[in-house]
């Protein structure tokens, strides 16, 4: 694939075996930036892997990672995620003693105001005027997402569905250039998967492109503009949503999953 | 009855540093960490070492410098933390949970045994003494009215620790510490560097172990291996955990009713005839016994962790609600 327009994420060969099995094998592909790319792919295709290679969580035996020009092969996971590319996890991973207001707050990241001395001789008047414009921005986020009220809520309360909104706000608080969301519809409701696919619709807006590993088809053939299909560890083949249905290869791969999936609204 | 109540006070001021310099490393950053006491320990040894003279064989130490006890306070409470640096350099890298405590279990024993057994360090088991009113002739106080002075010291101390723990509880730092307890890895993935803010906080914690270790040495005017026991950190966890995990005032109300009130109860308790010492053996079965109730039943803690709470009304708030 030749990608027209400027990149945001640059995979190349990446490997990564665990003992005799290879996770990922000469997985390479592109995601344009301020796009939308689908991941998708069997049980044990290699996305899961995949994303934890780009962001650091594991190290990959071969390969290369350029994003946004930047080389992160090596780069541990809180420096890729500085550089502006933040992925999320298959389960929701909020803070759960925190509250939803404190965890959409500190998904961005601030080192100057996060030091230990300024913590505790640092100028107030400063930091309290940084703080309130970062509260009122994650009350506006917050207000969007409709989880305004339960903003002072301890996040380990919130139902499944919410804790995903959560996540969704965090990311809109962080404003990377790159979020990778990992199965952002696993148990959610269809009318939740609608307001998520609004949500993306608005990462792209505020300039974050975005990469989304998902098994539930309709929700990628709504959200993407391209998808990337992997089986066995590597790329099999990629495009827009509906060349993919003519592609033997993809059919073959998903032989006896695909109508396993369920239809929102159906 | 005074004196009884200006130990008493003294004490409970030591500990508290103690308890708030736990509290950042375990409350906060989440890690249950035993080698803590070892700290102590060695703030307590390192400030007699640094302030008492040389004394004739076989009485054998290293230093003996006869510092000022001020300047040997803050060296003491270095050398707690270069040790939190070296063991937390180790034992944070990659070990959670359960290793992490087996790791720091093993090194406080390591200490131990090296404080009791290689004597020319702290005089192994014999220990040390001779640390008697600090700072008294420099101040003229004399002898009787030390105790008053060691009590304000001790809680201007406390104070001073209290005010810094509270800025840091509120702070963002204190906020990161936070979501490492609660989630490190989606800490790491928006941009917490995991392992340089879990040191942070453990060199931190275990300075504020040493200065407590400096301050009872000089409260004990001196310290040996059966003054400390690695695992009297237990008792640190079970006053935190009683008065509530993360937050400091419950931190320094859970060391009011774990050491003062019931150490300090059963010593009213009348003796059994014919069973001597089952009054002391009952303070560890009631710590012990709170500890396994709070666990159970309240495991937050007398005043749980406080957090922000937004009062500001965003317009139609209510009716957006999901």
């Amino acid at each position: 694939m030749t990608a027209a327009g400027p990149v945001a994420l640059d995979v190349r060969g990446l490997s990564k075996h665990f003992g005799g099995v290879r996770a990922v094998d000469d997985c390479s592909f592109i995601a344009p930036k301020g796009k939308v790319t689908g991941l998708i792919g069997p049980n044990g295709a290699g996305k899961s892997t995949a994303i934890d290679l780009i962001s650091g969580f594991k190290l990959p035996d071969a390969g290369s990672v350029v994003f946004e020009g930047k080389a992160l092969q090596g780069l541990s996971p809180h420096r890729i995620s500085r550089l502006g590319l933040i992925r999320t996890f298959q389960t929701p991973r909020e803070w759960r003693e925190l509250t939803v207001l404190e965890n959409v707050v500190l998904a961005r990241w601030d080192e100057s105001r996060e030091t230990f001395w300024r913590g505790v001789l640092g100028l107030r008047q400063a930091g309290r005027e940084a703080t309130l414009s970062e509260l009122s921005e994650a009350r506006g986020i917050l207000q969007e997402f409709g989880l305004i009220a339960l903003r002072n809520e301890r996040a380990g309360n919130l139902s499944g569905g919410q804790k995903r909104l959560v996540e969704f706000a965090r990311i809109r608080m962080a404003k990377p250039q790159l979020v990778i969301l990992d199965e952002p519809m696993g148990g959610v409701n269809p009318v939740l998967g609608e307001r998520m696919a609004l949500a993306i619709e608005g990462f792209i807006t505020a300039g974050t492109s975005v990469i989304v590993v998902e098994h539930n088809l309709p929700f990628i053939e709504r959200v993407t503009d391209h998808v990337v299909v992997m089986s066995q560890g590597s790329v099999i083949a990629n495009g827009p949503f509906e060349s993919l249905r003519s592609n033997q290869a993809v059919v073959d791969a998903y032989l006896g999953e695909m109508p396993t999936y369920e239809q929102p609204g159906a | 009855m005074t004196q009884y109540l200006v130990s008493v006070l003294t004490e409970g001021a030591i500990f508290g540093i103690m308890a708030l310099g736990l509290n950042v490393i375990w409350g906060w950053s989440g890690d249950f960490d035993l080698a803590y006491y070892g700290y102590v320990a060695l703030g307590a040894y390192m400030t007699l070492v640094l302030t008492i003279g040389r004394q004739p064989p076989p009485v054998q130490y290293i230093l003996g410098l006869e510092l000022p006890y001020p300047v040997a306070v803050l060296l003491a409470v270095a050398s707690a933390m270069a040790l939190a640096l070296v063991i937390g350099l180790i034992a944070l890298r990659h070990l959670r949970g359960i290793y992490f405590s087996i790791v720091t279990l093993g090194a406080v024993y390591v200490l131990y045994a090296m404080a009791g057994q290689f004597v020319p360090l702290f005089n192994g088991y014999q220990g040390l003494s001779g640390l008697i009113n600090p700072m008294a002739d420099a101040l003229g106080i004399d002898f009787n009215s030390y105790q008053y002075f060691f009590l304000g010291l001790a809680i201007a101390v406390f104070l001073l620790v209290y005010f810094f723990m509270s800025r840091v509880s509120s702070s963002r730092f204190g906020l990161a510490l936070r979501s490492l307890r609660e989630d490190e890895r989606a800490a790491a993935a928006f941009g917490r560097d995991i392992y340089r803010l879990k040191l942070k906080a453990y060199v931190l914690g275990a300075g504020l172990g040493g200065l407590g270790g400096a301050l009872f040495a000089a409260y004990l005017s001196a310290f040996n291996t059966s003054a400390w026991a690695p695992l009297e950190t237990v008792v640190l966890y079970a006053a935190i955990l009683v008065g509530g995990r993360g937050n400091i005032r419950g931190v320094v109300l859970g060391v009011l009713i774990v050491y003062v009130l019931i150490e300090e109860s059963t010593r009213f308790l009348p003796e059994i005839p014919g069973h001597p010492g089952i009054v002391l053996a009952l303070r560890p079965i009631v710590i012990g016994a709170a500890l396994v109730l709070f666990l159970r039943f309240r495991p937050q803690g007398l005043l749980p962790e406080r957090h922000y709470v937004d009062r500001v009304q965003p317009a139609a708030a209510e009716a957006n609600a999901p």
